[in-house]
This record gives C-alpha cells, sequence and structure tokens, in this order.
C-alpha cells in the first residue's frame, strides 16, 4: 500500500479538444450510457463493452477525486470499496431482474429494468457510508465530496458487474447469471479487474504532476483487457447470442476484438503522453548527486 | 422466501459486518511507516490484511462446511469457529515472522509507540524506542489484540458465508445442475457476497481508525463505537441485497 | 492408498506456497511495490533522483490477486477445452494448461508494470526524475519471471486444490469453490503475506542501508534513500539479491507454514474424527478436532512471540545512541 504524500493542488489545465471531459459532465455520460446499455441485455456485447469502459473512466474519476486528499489507507481501499457494494448491488439487481421488470420477444430478453433496482440500492448504500465517514459525528474524515463519490462508486461498481455479467451470460436474469458467471468462476475475475480498473490509474499516476487526461486513459486500456478476457470466457460457455451458438460466437469475437483495439489504442496514447510529460527521457544516465 | 429465513440472513450479515469491523480494529498496523520500522504494526494496509485473514479463513470454513450435509446450530457455530482459528492461524504466524524480521533482519526490539509500560507483560517500552519513531516491530500486547482481533474478524466472515450458502443461495435451488456443480454455484455465491460485503465493513473500519492502529491499547480504539454503527447500518443495507437477490432467485412471492 | 497420496499432495500444496510467497516477496523488490516504495516516491521530492523502478500497481495483494486470478480464469477455460481429450486422465490437461493461463497472467502483470513505472515517473516531473529507458526495460523481464514464479506456485495450489478429491481417489474432498476463485483466495492471502512480512527487509534495511543497523528509521531520514550500490548506482536488481538472502525465506516460510498447518489440522480432523470412512456422521466431530489443534498451535505461536520479544529486549538491550 503506498500512501499519498501530500494532498496534490488542482491545477486544472486546458482541456484539449474537449477531453477530459468536467467531472459531472463525464459522470453524466458514464451513467445515462452505462444504464442504457445495462437494461438492453440483447445488445451485441462489444456495444455493452463501450458502456463498461465509460463506467470504468467514471469510476476511476470518482476515485481520483475522493482520494486526492488522502485517505489514510491507500488509493486501493476505495475501488475495493467500489466493487464491495458493486457486487452486492448487482445481485440484488438481479435477483430483482429475475421475478420482473423484464420485456421477452420471441425469447429474446430484449428490455430489463428491473436491474436497475440494485442500482439504486447500491447508490443508497453509497451515499449513506459516505455521509457516515464525512460525518463529524461518525468516521469525519472530512474530504469534500465524499457523499457524491462514494455513491457514485457504488453506481459504478454495480453497473459494471451488471455490464460484465451481462456480456457473458447474455442475459441478467439471476439464475442464469449464477449458472455462467459463478460456476466458472468469472466472477472472481470480474471482482478484482473491475477494482483495478477504477483505482489503478491514479495510483499508478499519483505525484504532484499527475494529469487527468492522462490517468484517465488508462482505465480505457484496462477495460480492453477485461472485454479479451470476458470474451475468451464467454467462447468457451459456448454463450449464445439471439438464440443461436453461432452468432454467439462472432458475438465474443467482436468483445474481443474491441477489447485488442481499446487497449492497443488507449496502452499507445498513455505510453506516448507519459513519455512526452517526463522531465526527460534517457537511454541510461547517471544521477545528480545531493549537496 | 420466509420471514424467518430472512430475518436470520439479515441478523448473520450485521452481526459479521460488527466483528470484521471490531477484527480491524483490533489488529495491529502500522501500514506503509511499519515497513520502515517508524511505527508499531504489521507493514501493510489494514483492509488488505484483514482480507486476507478472512480469505484464509474462508478456505478453511468452505472446506469444514461440506462436511455437513445439512445446516443446523452446531454446524454454523463449528463452521464459523473454523474460520476464525484459521484467520487467527493465519495473522499468527504473519505477526510472528514479521517479529523475526525486525529482531534478526533489521536488529531493532518490537516496542510500541503509544504507550510506556506494556499493559499485558508489564514491560517497559519506551527505553526501547528509537527516537523520532513512533515504535516499531509487534510488541507482546499488539500480538495479542491481533490474534484475537483475527479470531474475530475470521469468525464474522465464515458466519456470513455459511448463512449465505445454506440459506440464501442453498444448491437446492438449482435442481437441474448435478450435486457438485450446485454446491459449486452455492459456495460461490456465497462467497463473493461474503467477501464483498466483509470488505466493505473492513474498509468502513479502516477509515475510522485512519489507516494504522496499535491494538486496544491504542487511544485510537476509543473511537471504535462511532465505526460499528456505520458497520451495522451499511451491514444492514447490504443483508438486504442479499434477502433482495436470494428472494428473486427464488421466484419471488411472500 | 488414497491417504498417503493425499498427505503428499498436500506436501506439494505447502512447498508450492513456501515457494510462492518467496517469489513474491522477490517480485517486490525487483520493481519496487507496496509500502516501501513510499519511500521510492518521495525520494525524488525531496531531490533524491534515483535508478529505482517505481512499481505502484497497487498495494501487493490486490495485484497478485490479479494475476492469480487471470491466470487461473484463463486456465479454468484451457482446462475446459483439454480435458475432454483425456476422459481417463484429467490431469494431463493440466500440464500445458496452467502455463498457458500463467502466461496471460503474466501479460497483464507486465502491461500493469508498464503503466505503473510511466505514470509515476511522468506525475513527478517537476522534481526532475528522468525516465530511464534502461532502467525501464531493464527490469520488466526479471518483474515478469518471478511474478511468473509466484502465479504458477498459486495457480498450482489453487489446481490441486480444486481437485484434491479427483487426484487422491476420495472424491468428496474436492473444494466447493470454482478455480478462479481459489486463485483469487490465495492471490490475496500470498500478497498481504509477502508485504506484511517481505516488506521490512526491503523498507527498513535495505533501503536504508547507510543508516545506523539496529534502529527504527527515523521519520527525518524518509526519503533519504540509498542510491548508490556497493559498486556504481543502485538500480532495483540489486535490492533482490540482498532480500533473497534473508527477507525472502522466511516471508516464503511464513505462508508455506500457513498452508502446511491450515491442511494439516484439518487433515487431522478428518482422520480423527473419522470423516473419511464414516462420512459426514463423523462431520462435527472432525471439525471441531481440527479447530482444537489450531487453537493449541495458535497459543503455541503466542508463546513464541513472548519468548521471541524477551530474547530481543535481553540481547540488545534499551535504546543506545543518540
Amino acid at each position: 500500500m503506498t500512501v499519498p504524500t501530500a494532498p496534490v493542488e488542482e491545477e486544472e489545465k486546458k482541456p484539449e479538444k474537449g477531453w477530459p471531459p468536467t467531472e459531472t459532465k463525464l459522470g453524466i455520460i458514464a451513467a445515462v450510457l452505462g444504464i442504457i446499455m445495462t437494461i438492453l441485455p440483447f445488445m451485441p456485447s462489444f456495444v455493452k463493452a463501450i458502456g463498461l469502459t465509460f463506467v470504468l473512466v467514471w469510476g476511476a474519476d470518482s476515485v481520483r477525486k475522493t482520494s486526492r486528499y488522502g485517505l489514510g489507507t491507500g488509493v486501493p481501499s476505495i475501488g475495493v470499496l467500489a466493487v464491495g457494494y458493486g457486487v452486492i448491488g448487482a445481485i440484488a439487481g438481479m435477483g430483482i431482474a429475475k421475478v420482473g421488470g423484464d420485456f421477452t420477444i420471441g425469447g429474446v430478453e430484449v428490455l430489463n429494468v428491473g436491474v436497475l433496482g440494485g442500482v439504486a440500492i447500491a447508490a443508497l448504500i453509497g451515499y449513506i457510508s459516505g455521509i457516515f465517514s464525512n460525518s463529524e459525528k461518525f468516521i469525519s474524515m472530512k474530504i469534500p465530496g465524499l457523499e457524491r463519490g462514494m455513491t457514485e462508486l457504488g453506481v459504478a461498481g454495480t453497473l459494471a458487474f451488471l455490464l460484465e455479467s451481462s456480456m457473458v451470460a447474455g442475459t441478467l436474469k439471476l439464475d442464469a447469471v449464477l449458472e455462467d458467471v459463478f460456476l466458472s468462476g468469472a466472477i472472481a475475475f470480474m471482482f478484482v479487474m473491475s477494482a483495478i480498473g477504477m483505482f489503478h490509474p491514479f495510483n499508478a499516476c499519483l505525484g504532484p504532476d499527475e494529469d487527468r487526461g492522462r490517468t484517465l486513459l488508462l482505465s480505457f486500456e484496462i477495460s480492453g483487457l477485461i472485454c479479451i478476457i470476458l470474451g475468451i470466457v464467454s467462447i468457451a460457455l459456448g454463450a449464445e447470442w439471439l438464440g443461436s451458438s453461432s452468432l454467439g460466437l462472432l458475438n465474443a469475437a467482436l468483445l474481443i476484438l474491441y477489447g485488442i483495439v481499446v487497449w492497443v489504442v488507449f496502452y499507445a496514447k498513455f505510453v506516448r503522453r507519459s513519455f512526452e510529460a517526463s522531465y526527460e527521457v534517457v537511454g541510461t544516465g547517471l544521477i545528480k548527486t545531493v549537496k | 422466501m420466509d420471514p424467518i429465513t430472512a430475518l436470520l440472513i439479515l441478523v448473520c450479515v450485521i452481526v459479521g459486518g460488527l466483528l470484521a469491523s471490531l477484527g480491524v480494529h483490533m489488529i495491529p498496523v502500522g501500514g506503509a511507516p511499519a515497513a520502515m520500522g517508524t511505527a508499531t504494526g504489521i507493514a501493510t494496509g489494514t483492509v488488505q490484511l484483514m482480507f486476507g485473514a478472512a480469505l484464509t479463513g474462508l478456505f478453511t470454513a468452505s472446506t469444514v462446511a461440506t462436511f455437513f450435509e445439512t445446516p443446523s446450530p452446531l454446524a454454523l457455530v463449528l463452521v464459523a469457529l473454523s474460520g476464525a482459528v484459521g484467520a487467527m492461524l493465519m495473522m499468527s504466524f504473519t505477526m510472528l515472522f514479521a517479529n523475526m524480521l525486525y529482531v534478526f533482519g533489521a536488529g531493532v526490539v518490537p516496542v510500541s509507540g503509544r504507550v510506556e509500560v506494556d499493559p499485558i507483560t508489564k514491560e517497559p517500552q519506551t527505553p526501547y524506542k528509537t527516537p523520532q519513531t513512533d515504535g516499531h516491530g509487534v510488541p507482546n500486547v499488539s500480538y495479542i489484540s491481533g490474534w484475537i482481533g483475527a479470531f474475530l474478524g475470521g469468525f464474522g466472515g465464515a458466519l456470513m458465508y455459511f448463512v449465505l450458502k445454506n440459506y440464501a443461495f442453498p444448491a437446492s435451488l438449482f435442481p437441474e445442475l448435478g450435486a457438485v456443480d450446485a454446491e459449486m454455484i452455492s459456495a460461490a455465491a456465497a462467497g463473493i457476497a461474503a467477501a464483498g460485503i466483509f470488505v466493505a465493513n473492513a474498509i468502513l473500519s479502516a477509515y475510522n481508525i485512519g489507516g494504522t492502529i496499535e491494538g486496544f491499547h491504542d487511544p485510537k480504539f476509543k473511537r471504535l463505537p462511532k465505526a460499528l454503527i456505520s458497520c451495522a447500518v451499511v451491514s444492514a443495507l447490504c443483508g438486504l441485497c442479499v434477502i433482495i437477490a436470494s428472494w428473486g432467485l427464488m421466484g419471488g412471492g411472500v | 492408498m488414497p491417504f498417503e497420496i493425499l498427505f503428499g499432495l498436500l506436501l506439494l500444496i505447502a512447498f508450492l506456497a513456501f515457494v510462492a510467497c518467496f517469489f513474491e516477496d522477490a517480485e517486490s523488490d525487483c520493481g519496487s511495490q507496496s509500502n516501501p516504495n513510499s519511500q521510492v516516491q518521495l525520494a525524488a521530492q525531496i531531490g533524491y533522483v534515483h535508478r529505482f523502478f517505481n512499481k505502484a500497481i497497487s498495494g501487493e495483494p490486490l495485484s497478485n490477486c490479479m494475476y492469480a486470478t487471470t491466470a487461473c480464469t484463463v486456465t479454468w477455460v484451457l482446462l475446459r477445452q483439454f480435458e475432454p481429450m483425456f476422459p481417463a486422465e484429467k490431469w494431463k490437461a493440466a500440464i500445458l494448461a496452467i502455463p498457458l493461463g500463467v502466461l496471460a497472467g503474466e501479460i497483464f502483470h507486465l502491461i500493469f508494470a508498464t503503466t505503473a513505472h510511466l505514470g509515476r515517473t511522468s506525475g513527478q516531473s517537476r522534481f526532475q526524475q528522468p525516465l530511464y529507458l534502461d532502467v525501464f526495460y531493464g527490469h520488466l523481464v526479471p518483474i515478469m519471471t518471478h511474478g511468473f514464479m509466484t502465479t504458477f506456485c498459486i495457480t498450482g495450489i489453487a489446481y490441486l486444490q480444486a481437485n484434491l478429491g479427483t487426484l487422491s481417489g476420495i472424491p468428496e474432498l474436492n473444494h466447493p469453490f470454482p478455480l478462479p476463485l481459489l486463485g483469487f483466495i490465495w492471490g490475496i492471502t500470498v500478497g498481504s503475506i509477502g508485504s506484511s512480512t517481505g516488506d521490512i527487509h526491503y523498507g527498513t534495511e535495505r533501503i536504508f542501508q547507510d543508516r545506523p543497523f539496529g534502529e527504527g528509521k527515523r521519520v527525518v531520514y524518509h526519503g533519504m534513500i540509498t542510491r548508490y550500490a556497493d559498486c556504481g548506482i543502485r538500480t532495483q536488481k540489486d535490492i533482490v539479491a540482498f532480500c533473497i538472502k534473508y527477507g525472502c525465506p522466511l516471508t516464503g516460510m511464513t505462508f508455506g507454514m500457513i498452508i502446511l498447518f491450515e491442511n494439516w489440522r484439518t487433515v487431522l480432523g478428518m482422520l480423527g474424527g473419522g470423516y473419511l470412512t464414516a462420512g459426514s456422521a463423523a462431520g462435527a466431530a472432525a471439525a471441531a478436532i481440527g479447530i482444537v489443534i489450531g487453537l493449541v498451535i495458535g497459543i503455541a505461536l503466542i508463546l513464541g512471540n513472548l519468548y521471541l520479544v524477551r530474547w530481543a529486549r535481553k540481547r540488545y538491550g534499551p535504546f543506545v545512541g543518540e
């Protein structure tokens, strides 16, 4: 665990070409996109993956804005908190989806709004724990915007789990998800990778010259890696799409392709921007001596 | 799903969450400074250490849970105790070997930085402490505190696992699969849900102590009630989530 | 025969655990990770420009959990493809599946190591910390190879435990958790032990080697890390050569002992309670014996710590010096 040394001053540079969007704007875009992709389980996996990507970026942004002030336990803890709430919210949402809120046409689950119940509960848990953490009478962490940050993290964690489950299982009903995602153990992979996707960007870029645009690129990159492995898992599970197994194979292949493209593009972008932002890139060299 | 089962799940999840919180307050954790011998305790983050200990306990508890075919109060106690002992063993070995590294690898004597005299062994601490540090190593009082803390945390984790496995996601809900697969789904769902609830409570408690604590003799331990209230509320909501999931899985209705 | 095989497998698991945690600690010294890394991070800020590898992926537990879980997930996929080829001897599938799965996990490790070092270095540009490309490229392969050993052993442990019953001929001993979940559990545990035990040798001793031996490191020393090696400038690889002599074996022994005694008390309970022959009727007795043995070991460890602390106090005496 690495502990942030000092509260990093905020030095918002002028965003170039609209990236990165402001925190609120990014949150709204990611939440809307994530919810739309979640409630439409019939969509191909790589479209859901776009939602996943944005949800993880949103989570990483929330981690960034809450842990900038120093949490006392290192950056990773808050990312794990998000997936802790997320997995609980997601199984509650999928439990509701099992009994109602879905519209099926010709055996294909087209719309499922029941899961939003789980998202709402996770938001509530996040908000309440944010109040408890910030309140003078309780944990009194005194971090500005912690309530909002924890709410966002709860929602982002839940949406990430829902999207990942629906990418692998093709549905949001809890029994089917349990049979595909939990029996294979892919849930463990989702648990840790969603957490990593949210906290690794800020943890890896921590420092006084951290730049929000650069940090968030990492989250895109990690979502690509998640998509590659989930695509492989859904091929192994023989997941169907629209009731056909050959379409399911195509669906998984497209997901892997999406993952590779996203990973290559954003990894290259991140490496380039890091090289540019470094003080100096030298092949080798000695260190300057301290007086 | 009948209300008594729901109540049982809720109560056990709250108890598990409270025990997790109590455990976090009792294990001696020094965080990053402890790795440099600048603070008393184990050289890692609270959450990670408690989570590691509880998962070790969970592994043994899940093995022991397969010994029993039907859930019973005796089985519940034995499974939870197995988890508690597993977590306790993990923490004890870690603290002992950490001390061996401090003593033989760095040549420092384990001392507490917060008390002048060890409350259990009555050994004086201050003369042995390096100036400008907050103690180093795991002194006896912290060791015993951590022993008990890991025991309680492991008990909470294994308790949640047993209740969730047998009452929230029982294997009988998946009759169309084979017995082995049904058992595996039930265990995996309960394991991940218990881990999620446990880690959320552990993190809230870790925020309460600000990342580092020496054990029950540390002045920060007095902040415990604040964390317990927060954890009780959050655990209750998490328990509610599990009940909703289980209710949906059993086909809804009341 | 099954009992002998069972005990052999359990010893193998304990051995793998020893190797896993040994290399876990070596790996966290190969690229500076976890708690002592706060000093490497701080060093540049106080003007101590260095040639260390700042591998701040996350805390060790979660990063190890990530490699192990990824490896186990890919292994699970491959086992599912290979196992039908050997219906009678399914273990043959693991011979290829585990290394390939671990390779996937290590590719992830490599990617995250690069992003962490680049991100942290570029986040410190105002302190004139250059990005040394030879440090950057030169450490990637050692990080990956050490990580490979850890992840390989963890995946092996998870595989053995998931199939313990099938391999030893007592089918009910198969662990109920799926393979990736076992990887998740042991990944977290190996990381938390590696960071809580092994870090001390790196953080207290090696990184402050030009400070007095035998005292905790004062707050004023923080960030003033030892940047020069026996010859030339110290890089991260010099750390491994030092810590592997004491810190790594002790860390490995911690995890090995935990796994050994955890399994030992469970199996002894099963044998003593008669679970292996009588089945679930003897479950309660088996569990109770395991708990009692565990408590006895726990109390013995408390006594061990009492003795160790007393010995150190007597031998080293009160603090002398300034």
